[in-house]
C-alpha cells in the first residue's frame, strides 16, 4: 500500500450511525473500540432483534484458536437454531474449520466415532454447511454482491434465516480494489438490510492491513467473538462511508489513451470504435461484448438522459482495459447508484446495475462544476482460479462442498 | 443455372425456407410465390400488394379459389395494411381497377386446364389493362384449384414454369404472386412448384434503417428483430412493438438476429407483456443470443412472470 490512510479513522466518541441498519442494536452496550469487550450484547434468545433484519458482524481474531472457537460456536448456535449455514473461506481457513468441527463432533460423542449422516454421508455431529471458496466468491465486488443476492433470493432465504461466516481476502488487492471492497462491506448493510441474515466477516488482524481494519470498524454495526456480540460505536452511516469512497479524484486519462467524442445517433460508431480499441489493447474476444454492452449503456445515458454528447477515452494498464466516459454537462446522484439489484420499474438503476455487473470495477465521479465521469475497469486476463479444493489431508471424512444448484 | 428434372422442368434452386423478397420491393417482371401457413400472413402480404398497386395506378387481378370474390375483398379491406389509408377496396372493385373473380372461371373456361392457352390469356389481360391506361398490372392467384383433379391440372407445374418466362419478358409491366398454402401441398411437391418462381415473397418489414430491421412473423405471431437496438433505434422498436401488440394473444419475439441490444431496448421488449387490453400477455423470447441471456439474468428479468426465455444454442 502506498500513501497514508485515505480516510481518518473516527474516534470512538463519534456519534453513532443513524442508518437504520443499526437500529436493532440501539439499546445495547456503551461505546467501545474493538478489543476487550465491555457489556456483551444480550443473547439472541432473550432479546430477539427482528429476524428480518441483517446483522452484519465483524470478527477480529489474532490466533487460529480464536478463529476456531468463534467460528465453531457461531455455527453450532446456527445449527441449533435451524439456520441455513454458509461458509465462505480461503482454503487453508476452511481446512482449519473442518478439522475443528470434526474434533468438536468427536468430543461431543464422548470419544466414540459418531455415525455419519445416512443421507449426506456427512460425519455425525457436524452441522450441514455449504462451503464456498473465497477465492471464487470474492472475484469482484459487484460480482460478490450479485452472487449473494442471487443465491439468497433463489435458495438461502427461502429455507430460513441465513447465517454466513465469511473471510474476504485482503492480500493482492490494488489500492482501487481495496477501496471498492471496503465500499462493498458498507453496501452489504444497505442491500441486504431487510433480509433475514447474520453475516459474520472474519479479519485476521495479524495479516490484514491496519487501514482495512480501521474501515472494517466503520462498516460493521456489530462486533463479535466466541463469547457473543456487541454494538460497534464507530459504525458509520453507509451513505456517508460510500460518499467518502468517492472522495478521491480520478487521475486524468493518460495522454496515450485513444479519445473520441460522441453524440446522439453515433452509438453504432462508438461501439465500432470501442470494439477496435478493445482488440488493439488485447481484450480477449469473449469479453468484448460485455465490455461493449457496459460502455454503450453509459454512452446511452449521456446521450438520452445527460448532456447529449460526451467524450470517451480507452487505454490499457498492465492488467486492465479502462474506458472512461465523460459527460461535461450533467451531474448524476451517486447514492449507491447501480449497487441495488434492479426492478423492472426502475430502468436507470437496471442500466447502471448491468454496467457494474458487466465490469470488474466501475468508478463514478460527478459534480456540478465538471460534470460526470464514469470509468469502467475490465480485466484483460481472468484472475487465476483459486487452488483446487482437494480434500484436506488427514481428513478423509470432511464434509464435501455442497454443489451450488441445491434446492 | 438450374438443373432439369425428369419432366424437363427445372429442379429447385432456391431454399423454400429462405426469407424472400419483401412485397413492397416487388418489381415488374417478378413472378414470386407466397408460401403461407395461415390467413394472417397471407392477407398481410396480399393487402400490401394490392394497396401498393392501387397507389401506383396498377390494374389488380385476383384469381380466387377457396372463397368467393366478395369474401376476398372483405378480407383485404380488413387487413392492417388498409387501416387508416382512405383506400377503398370495394370502390376499386367497382371501378375495375381491382378485378377479383374465381380462378376456375378464368383458367378453366374450356373445361380443361391448358398451360399454353392460360399463359396467352394472362398476356391478353395484361395487354388490355395497359391499353386501358393502367400503368402496370399485378396478378395474384390461388393455386389450390390445381389440387382438385380438374382435367389438365397435372400440367400445372408446366404452367408455372411458362409464366416465369412470360413475366420476365423484356419491357414487362406486370408482376405476379402465386399463393401456395403450405398446409395443402406435399413438401416435395411444394418444393418443385416453388422452384418455378423467381423466389418467395414475404411480408414487408415494419422497420429497416440499416441498423435495425423488424419483420412480422406469423407462426407463431410476433416479430423478428435483426441488427442492433440502441438509443438510435429504440423509437422504431417501440413503434413496431406497439403495432405487434395491437393483436390480442401471446407474442413471440425472434431475437436470433439481434446482434446488440441495450437495457432500455430489453425493457421495451419486456413491457409488451402488459400492453394488451386487460390480461397480461405472455412474451416468448426465442433464440436469445448468449449475451442477451446474460443481460436478462443480470437484471433478474428472466424470471419475470409472463416472460419465457428460449436461449439460442451457444
Amino acid at each position: 500500500m502506498t500513501g497514508g490512510p485515505r480516510r481518518p479513522v473516527p474516534a470512538p466518541h463519534d456519534a453513532p450511525a443513524s442508518h437504520d441498519a443499526a437500529a436493532p442494536y440501539d439499546a445495547a452496550a456503551p461505546h467501545a473500540a474493538p478489543g476487550p469487550r465491555p457489556v456483551p450484547f444480550p443473547d439472541d434468545r432473550h432479546r430477539r432483534p427482528s429476524r428480518d433484519r441483517l446483522r452484519h458482524r465483524a470478527l477480529f481474531y489474532a490466533t487460529d484458536a480464536e478463529f476456531r472457537d468463534a467460528a465453531t460456536a457461531y455455527l453450532a448456535e446456527g445449527a441449533a437454531a435451524g439456520d441455513v449455514l454458509v461458509v465462505i473461506l480461503p482454503e487453508p481457513r476452511r481446512r482449519l474449520l473442518v478439522a475443528a468441527l470434526l474434533a468438536s463432533a468427536a468430543r461431543s460423542a464422548s470419544g466414540a466415532a459418531p455415525a455419519p449422516d445416512p443421507a449426506s454421508g456427512r460425519p455425525g455431529g457436524v452441522p450441514d454447511i455449504e462451503f464456498l471458496d473465497a477465492a471464487d466468491w470474492y472475484g469482484g465486488p459487484t460480482k460478490a454482491l450479485a452472487s449473494f443476492h442471487e443465491r439468497g433470493r433463489t435458495d438461502w432465504w427461502r429455507r430460513g434465516r441465513l447465517r454466513v461466516l465469511a473471510e474476504p481476502p485482503w492480500d493482492c488487492r490494488s489500492p482501487l480494489e481495496l477501496v471498492e471492497w471496503q465500499r462493498h462491506e458498507a453496501l452489504l448493510n444497505v442491500v441486504f438490510d431487510a433480509t433475514s441474515t447474520i453475516l459474520t466477516c472474519a479479519y485476521d488482524i495479524r495479516v490484514v492491513p491496519g487501514e482495512v481494519l480501521a474501515d472494517a470498524a466503520r462498516t460493521h454495526p456489530v462486533f463479535a467473538d466466541a463469547e457473543g456480540e456487541w454494538r460497534n460505536p464507530s459504525y458509520a452511516d453507509p451513505a456517508a462511508f460510500y460518499a467518502e469512497c468517492n472522495r478521491s479524484p480520478l487521475a486524468p486519462p493518460p495522454p496515450s489513451a485513444a479519445h473520441r467524442r460522441f453524440t446522439t445517433g453515433q452509438l453504432p460508431d462508438v461501439r465500432d470504435f470501442l470494439s477496435g480499441q478493445a482488440e488493439r489493447l488485447g481484450l480477449p474476444h469473449d469479453r468484448r461484448l460485455p465490455f461493449l454492452l457496459a460502455a454503450n449503456e453509459v454512452a446511452t445515458a449521456v446521450v438520452r438522459h445527460g448532456g447529449g454528447s460526451g467524450d470517451l477515452w480507452v487505454w490499457a494498464t498492465a492488467d486492465e482495459l479502462v474506458c472512461e466516459l465523460a459527460d461535461p454537462a450533467a451531474r448524476v446522484e451517486d447514492r449507491f447508484l447501480g449497487h441495488i439489484p434492479p426492478r423492472l420499474d426502475r430502468p436507470a438503476e437496471a442500466a447502471m446495475w448491468a454496467v457494474r455487473c458487466l465490469c470488474h470495477i466501475v468508478e463514478i465521479r460527478s459534480d456540478a462544476r465538471s460534470g460526470t465521469r464514469v470509468r469502467l475497469h475490465t480485466r484483460l486476463e481472468e484472475p487465476p482460479a483459486g487452488p483446487p479444493a482437494d480434500p484436506p489431508s488427514g481428513l478423509p471424512t470432511a464434509p464435501p462442498p455442497v454443489p451450488q444448484g441445491r434446492r | 443455372m438450374s438443373t432439369l428434372g425428369d419432366d424437363g422442368l427445372p429442379l429447385p434452386e432456391t431454399d423454400p425456407d429462405s426469407e424472400g423478397v419483401p412485397v413492397g420491393e416487388m418489381r415488374f417482371g417478378d413472378h414470386l410465390a407466397l408460401a403461407f401457413g395461415g390467413d394472417e400472413e397471407r392477407y398481410a402480404v396480399l393487402a400490401a400488394y394490392v394497396r401498393d398497386g392501387l397507389r401506383r395506378d396498377h390494374k389488380i387481378i385476383y384469381l380466387a379459389d377457396q372463397e368467393d370474390a366478395d369474401a376476398v375483398l372483405d378480407r383485404l379491406a380488413a387487413a392492417p395494411a388498409f387501416t387508416g389509408l382512405g383506400l377503398d377496396v370495394h370502390a376499386a372493385a367497382a371501378d375495375g381497377s381491382l378485378a377479383a373473380r374465381p380462378v376456375i372461371e378464368a383458367f378453366m373456361a374450356s373445361g380443361r386446364f391448358d398451360p399454353d392457352a392460360t399463359v396467352d390469356l394472362l398476356g391478353a389481360e395484361i395487354e388490355l389493362a395497359l391499353v386501358q391506361g393502367f400503368r402496370g398490372v399485378r396478378i395474384t392467384g390461388e393455386t389450390s384449384f390445381s389440387l382438385r383433379g380438374w382435367p389438365g391440372t397435372e400440367r400445372f407445374r408446366e404452367f408455372e414454369h411458362k409464366c416465369r418466362g412470360a413475366f420476365r419478358a423484356p419491357g414487362s409491366r406486370a408482376m405476379a404472386i402465386c399463393q401456395y398454402d403450405r398446409r395443402w401441398f406435399g413438401d416435395e411437391q411444394l418444393r418443385q412448384l416453388l422452384a418455378c418462381h423467381d423466389g418467395l415473397v414475404r411480408v414487408d418489414d415494419l422497420h429497416d434503417d440499416g441498423v435495425l430491421r423488424v419483420t412480422p412473423t406469423f407462426t407463431p405471431p410476433g416479430l423478428a428483430l435483426t441488427g442492433a437496438v440502441d438509443a438510435s433505434t429504440l423509437p422504431a422498436l417501440r413503434e413496431a412493438l406497439a403495432v405487434a401488440a395491437r393483436r390480442d394473444g401471446h407474442l413471440c419475439l425472434d431475437l436470433s438476429g439481434l446482434a446488440f441490444c441495450d437495457t432500455e431496448g430489453l425493457r421495451a421488449i419486456l413491457e409488451t407483456r402488459s400492453s394488451g387490453g386487460g390480461l397480461d400477455r405472455q412474451v416468448v423470447l426465442r433464440s436469445v443470443p448468449p449475451y442477451l441471456a446474460l443481460m436478462l439474468r443480470i437484471a433478474g428479468w428472466d424470471r419475470l412472470p409472463g416472460v419465457f426465455v428460449e436461449e439460442a444454442p451457444a
